[in-house]
């Protein structure tokens, strides 16, 4: 019989922890270490879970010669440092996304990965949602013919709280990011030009801080697709997320989730569900689908789809939004040009 | 001025919309079509055998001098309709004018000012700001059950591209087809356009790229009060037109999709199906038609302001001059930059 693989998971905060529950459902993993800070909390929450240990430093984990795969969902400034460590103790990595919390650790990281014999995929979990998916295969197949415009509306239930806007990257590295990999990965194709904004309209102090809650981005891709994205840091309504592309042959529209079909009726409105609440529930089986497909990589020796390069890119694109919201101007505003600021550098910028 | 029983029109170019609005006009009992103005009158006479109209001539200025007209409705090519306004305002007439006013900004404000001065009325053709389900949500806002506007998304695609010869006398995708969206977000937003981004692609037909425009399109617009707006439009659509709003607020969303032939479902082994959008804006915005045109002859009659001004007109056709500049040099251009 097959020997269990070992799983050790960084960081159990929101998503850590939906990671580890979703392991414990795989019949190939067993969860052998989880690393946090805040042990007590963890062990409270763990609580009938077969996880063998808890410890506290991570690098007990990356050394530990049982382990063959990490889940890092640690805040985003470890992930590089992490992903390093874990390489080069020949762990296989699993890495929430951002990739890393800044575009030149990114890069310098992608060219310590080259060659790398390990595994590593980073968390596009919409790459994995049963409506983005279906979409990606139906342009795959010509349904829609050649893409001519994509629409995306993302928009978060509730505004979150100010210490982690502060320390998020921005809305275009926190929250478009999603996006701006799913278009690459719907269209097959790449982002050739930028262009970003925003205003603070929930929040000012969002504003003060630097960032946006209302933003856009519009993006033209390499055979001219042009795609805009419009997202709102909160919806009163629920967590809004939508897409359409259109094409030559016709169009596909990605409308919300709901938790029920049920349609209600009365002498003022007929009403539906609104969508599902937040990304947990919404976004929940592909959670599960992510993991899997990864732990599906290790056992049959298989490349992951979603690889450090894509989180990059997503990066990248991200890094030239950022750019073009803050009015960096340039006639042609080419991801490929884009300069690679620290986070430092741009706050300096910014004062 | 006094209230008008009687309303009398002239209609000054009868190409496609000229038609419709005759034929509306003819629907209102207390409006009497005196002139139908256009070069072609052989063909007109021929078209309006059945209809109730007076005369039939080529020369626009005999109608407009005529003291029978109360009102002009001007439906004539773009570069004729500033001074035919001009005519009409010094000749004392109510002018119900088509989009857009003109293609330069400075014979826009000239015609304007003879309007003002003459203080005779003007509506301008922005007739989707009467279409039911744009009204509707207008309504919602106005309600506050919206709340505040912070994002409006128009989705605007037509089923087929123009011809190539209507392409290149057009004025470009964005004065020509985005102009309607331009204005349509001001009527959601409440608000002013201080910053316009547009970005084109020749997609479906490389002629048209040929002739310098695009035929796919996003435009994003920056209000005054904070808004954002994004446009996207496209040439052709193979499922038919396309046109859809919606507005996204402090207090929730409304969304106005499509109106559609009939809404039979039909559900197969090969799945779930339902009516195309309807054919082109003769099908989908035809009450709308109608309704600009009461609403004209009821401010005429009833001596009321217009719901669409001169100055919508001329707002709509700045922010497309700031759009084509922006496409055209790559960069957000302010409505300041095209205004003075």
């Amino acid at each position: 019989m097959k020997r269990k693989m070992n799983f050790g998971v960084i960081g159990l905060g929101r998503l850590g922890k939906i990671h580890t529950l979703n392991l414990l459902k795989i019949r190939d993993v067993r969860v052998k270490s989880v690393a946090d800070p805040r042990m007590e909390e963890i062990k409270r929450w763990a609580k009938g879970l077969e996880i063998t240990e808890f410890v506290c430093d991570w690098h007990r984990i990356i050394e530990d010669p049982e382990i063959d795969a990490v889940v890092i969902a640690s805040p985003t400034v470890f992930h590089a440092e992490m992903i390093r460590a874990a390489v080069e103790n020949g762990k296989n990595v699993f890495v929430e996304k951002p990739l890393s919390h800044n575009l030149s650790s990114a890069k310098e990281l992608l060219n310590f990965l080259e060659d790398s014999p390990v595994k590593v995929q980073v968390a596009f979990n919409r790459r994995f949602d049963h409506n983005y998916r279906r979409v990606h295969d139906a342009i795959l197949s010509g349904k829609i013919g050649k893409p001519y415009l994509i629409r995306s509306t993302i928009r978060d239930p509730q505004l979150p709280p100010l210490e982690f806007v502060e320390k998020s990257g921005g809305i275009f590295f926190d929250f478009f990011i999603h996006e701006f990999d799913n278009i690459r990965f719907i269209t097959s194709s790449e982002v050739e030009e930028v262009y970003a904004g925003g205003n603070a309209l929930w929040d000012e102090r969002i504003g003060e801080a630097g960032d946006y809650d209302t933003a856009f981005a519009v993006l033209k891709m390499r055979e001219g697709t042009l795609c805009v994205i419009d997202s709102s840091r909160r919806a009163v309504y629920g967590y809004d997320q939508r897409m359409e592309i259109f094409g030559s042959k016709g169009r596909v529209l990605i409308l919300n989730d709901r938790d029920t079909n049920v349609e209600t009726r009365n002498e003022n409105c007929v009403r539906y569900d609104n969508p599902k609440h937040d990304f947990q529930h919404r976004y929940a089986d592909s959670f599960a689908a992510e993991i899997r497909d990864f732990v599906d990589c290790l056992i049959n020796d298989k490349t992951p789809s979603v690889g450090p390069k894509d989180g990059y890119k997503a990066m990248l694109i991200a890094e030239a939004a950022t750019q073009s919201a803050k009015k960096i101007e340039r006639s042609k505003l080419n991801i490929r040009e884009i300069s690679h600021p620290s986070r430092d550098e741009r706050n300096c910028n910014k004062n | 001025m006094t209230k008008k029983d009687r309303v009398h029109v002239a209609v000054i170019g009868a190409g496609r919309i000229g038609k419709i609005h005759v034929e509306n006009l003819l629907k209102i009992p207390t409006v009497d079509v005196k002139y139908i103005v256009d070069i072609r009158v052989e063909e007109v006479e021929k078209w309006s055998k059945d209809v109730k109209v007076e005369k039939i001539i080529s020369d626009a200025e005999t109608a407009i001098k005529d003291p029978v007209v109360d009102a002009v409705v001007i439906c004539s090519p773009t570069d004729t309709h500033a001074d035919l306004i001009i005519k009409a305002a010094r000749a004392g007439k109510d002018i119900f004018c088509e989009k857009p006013i003109d293609r330069d900004l400075k014979k826009i404000k000239e015609a304007l000012k003879e309007v003002e001065d003459s203080g005779v009325k003007l509506q301008i053709g922005f007739n989707r700001r009467f279409d039911h389900n744009f009204w509707k949500i207008k309504k919602l806002i106005e309600e506050k059950k919206i709340g505040d506007v912070h994002i409006v998304n128009i989705t605007s695609r037509d089923p087929e591209p123009p011809s190539l010869e209507y392409v290149k006398s057009s004025g470009g995708i964005f004065a020509d087809m985005t102009i309607h969206d331009f204005d349509m977000a001001r009527y959601l937003t409440e608000s002013e356009v201080k910053e316009v981004y547009a970005v084109g692609s020749v997609l479906i037909d490389p002629k048209i790229g040929e002739v310098g425009d695009y035929d796919t399109a996003v435009s994003v617009l920056k209000f005054e009060n904070g808004a954002i707006c994004t446009i996207d439009n496209s040439r052709k659509s193979v499922y038919g037109y396309d046109q859809r709003v919606e507005v996204f607020g402090t207090k929730g969303s409304a969304q106005a999709y499509n109106d559609r032939p009939t809404n039979v479902v039909l559900s197969t082994t090969d799945g779930v199906c339902m009516d195309k959008p309807l054919y082109f804006f003769l099908e989908r915005y035809k009450e709308s038609f109608m309704t600009e045109m009461r609403e004209f002859v009821d401010c005429v009659r009833e001596d009321k302001s217009p719901l669409v001004t001169g100055n919508d007109g001329l707002q709509a056709m700045a922010i497309a001059m700031a759009a084509n500049k922006s496409a055209l040099e790559k960069r957000p251009v302010k409505i300041e930059e095209v205004t003075t």
